[in-house]
């Protein structure tokens, strides 16, 4: 299986060490972290890799861009929520049904919206983000509007909910990792890296890209289903723009089109995010970050980090091409 | 007379639609991009004539023109520092086009908000109208004041960018660039310069749009998401990149989203705008005056 370093296989594999070496950092964490509210902001840490995980399977590895990560994280969430408010349903029927939900969701409007080439995705993405938003603020009688919804919680201690939401990232990465390393994660990347080409070999472009959205939505509701029994509360707040502005500059600063950036990127921008909060100058900061990587260095601190190694090799690239 | 009341009403709002889905069409028509901006132009113009005239003082009829002036000018600056890796050379941006323009107008969106936001603060301000009338009734329908004179400003100012497009030797050149980027190079056209006016005017209509609709909407740091929302949705209505199909579109939006609002409901009166983008992206996705859109 060795090969030449800059081998699409070596480099995921490399990058899937990595990933999982911070992982089992992050296992260690709650030895030396005790206090209840860093473990919160470690947890919210992690549901943001999530998230920044389901967007980057769309953006980084299939070249499709969604402005609704977050959208769909506070419709899993009310998923979960909404079934135990109204049919009295337990976390063991609310959590799959938030997943299932906006992956048949994401499903739907992919169908639509992703027959086409161009940027019909992000345009119809973010109004769609928006008006649910709106539309989930505005229905009291259903959602119970503004004030948000409560959630029942699954258990009481913080430590428990760190090894969930760590346990949760985990299965995901191994998921995302034997994805991409089968005969549909290849597609994914030829359909990010020539779309035209792609179909040329027969690949059904339509479909896979319906496939990567509708993975994508169902970890974001996943992430956003867990989010909402952790802090016992979702509110339309959960899906607005400027989540989705986070979870984007997450993946942008780490590195996108690879697994290690935007866990690395979360747990960054998160916990800056936290340490800014007092001069509220965070969103400010990200943004303007986000604007420079993007231009400068768009492979962000993972590509980076790549460069400095000896035998540099840019995470991404054409698949199988020659060395 | 309530219909006839809506449909005023519907066509007033639908100008200041047509003054910002025009300037995101003629973006999109040479650069193949969505500018996920351009709701902060509006914002920006709506800030721009506020505070130049409340706090600085000036007339409203100054602080029009400057706000435009201010909109043409960060138009201007994000086509030089963040667009033009796009429309120079057909090296590697290519390929990155969509995931850079996406990151980058989207980036650019949340830095603004947030600025203004930290700057000038989150409450809302009232803009001073341009004269202070009362309602007007025109006929049998009663309009305020106000919008009426932001419609008739709104006109001059659509009529007057048609001339330019089909008349002047830029707008010339604008179409040229727009249907074939390459060939108009070829011909001499400077595709890049032609870039930075597109940009530069859609940044102008979209900052006098808000700061029209300043005295009507209580401007705060994120009223530009709703009308960059329903712009979207009349650019996809009226075919990426067509201006013509823009304008009616945007009419079009006004008028439907004035009736939905007292026929079928006030509260989801926003949800309307995903429901006609979906089914135009459904039915015709082409739109209304578009090219046919390829398929994947």
């Amino acid at each position: 299986m060795s090969g030449p370093s800059n081998l699409w296989v070596n480099r995921l594999r490399a990058d899937f060490r990595a990933v999982l070496a911070g992982v089992a950092l992050l296992t260690l964490v709650p030895l030396f972290v005790t206090t209840p509210y860093s473990l919160g902001i470690l947890i919210v840490s992690i549901y943001f890799a999530l998230l920044a995980l389901g967007w980057n399977l769309l953006a980084g590895f299939t070249g499709q861009f969604s402005l609704a990560p977050a959208a769909f994280a506070m419709l899993g969430g009310y998923a979960t929520g909404l079934l135990n408010y109204h049919l009295g349903a337990s976390l063991a029927v609310g959590i799959p049904a938030g997943v299932i939900g906006t992956a048949l969701l994401g499903w739907l409007l992919g169908r639509v919206v992703l027959r086409l080439r161009g940027p019909y995705l992000a345009l119809t993405t973010l109004s769609f983000a928006e008006i649910a938003r709106v539309v989930v603020g505005n229905s009291h009688e259903f959602t119970r509007g503004d004030q948000g919804l409560n959630v029942p919680t699954l258990f009481q201690s913080r430590v428990g909910y760190y090894y969930l939401f760590l346990g949760t990232l985990i299965v995901t990465l191994l998921f995302l990792y034997s994805l991409l390393r089968s005969r549909t994660g290849r597609f994914f990347l030829a359909i990010r890296d020539d779309p035209t080409g792609a179909q040329s070999r027969g690949i059904d472009v339509v479909r896979y890209k319906t496939l990567a959205f509708t993975i994508s939505c169902a970890i974001c509701g996943l992430a956003g289903s867990l989010y909402g029994t952790f802090s016992q509360l979702v509110s339309p707040e959960m899906g607005s723009l400027l989540q989705t502005g986070l979870v984007i500059a997450m993946v942008v600063i780490g590195g996108i089109g690879t697994l290690t950036g935007p866990l690395v990127g979360a747990l960054l921008v998160y916990l800056t995010s936290e340490w800014l909060r007092g001069i509220n100058i965070q969103m400010i900061v990200f943004a303007a970050t986000v604007i420079i990587f993007a231009r400068f260095f768009r492979t962000g601190l993972w590509g980076l980090a790549m460069r400095a190694k000896p035998q540099a090799s840019e995470p991404k690239g054409i698949v199988g091409s020659p060395t | 007379m309530l219909a006839l009341d809506l449909l005023v009403n519907g066509l007033v709002f639908g100008l200041f639609y047509a003054l910002m889905a025009v300037g995101l069409a003629m973006i999109f028509g040479v650069l193949k991009v969505v500018n996920f901006a351009h709701g902060e132009f509006y914002m920006v113009g709506a800030y721009a004539y506020v505070l130049l005239a409340l706090k600085v003082g000036l007339s409203p009829w100054v602080a029009l023109p400057l706000a435009a002036v201010g909109g043409a000018g960060l138009g201007w600056l994000v086509e030089r520092l963040l667009m033009r890796p796009l429309s120079v050379g057909y090296g590697s941006w290519s390929l990155w086009k969509d995931e850079y323009s996406v990151v980058v107008t989207f980036g650019l969106s949340l830095l603004l908000i947030n600025v203004v936001d930290k700057v000038v603060g989150p409450y809302a301000f009232l803009g001073p109208p341009l004269l202070r009338t009362r309602s007007l009734s025109v006929g049998p329908v009663l309009v305020n004041g106000q919008k009426l004179i932001a419609a008739g400003i709104s006109v001059a100012l659509l009529v007057g960018l048609a001339l330019f497009i089909k008349r002047s030797l830029l707008g010339r050149q604008i179409q040229a660039v727009a249907q074939n980027r390459l060939g108009a190079s070829l011909a001499g056209i400077d595709a890049t310069h032609t870039t930075s006016v597109v940009f530069a005017i859609s940044g102008a209509l979209a900052a006098l749009s808000g700061a029209l609709l300043a005295p009507l909407i209580n401007p705060t740091p994120d009223v530009g998401a709703f009308p960059a929302i329903k712009s979207y949705v009349i650019v996809v209505l009226g075919g990426m990149g067509s201006v013509w199909g823009a304008m009616a579109a945007a009419l079009l939006l006004g008028v439907l989203e004035s009736f939905f609002a007292v026929y079928v409901s006030y509260a989801y009166r926003d949800a309307l705008g995903l429901l006609i983008l979906i089914l135009v992206l459904l039915v015709r996705p082409q739109g209304l005056l578009g090219e046919k859109v390829r398929e994947v």
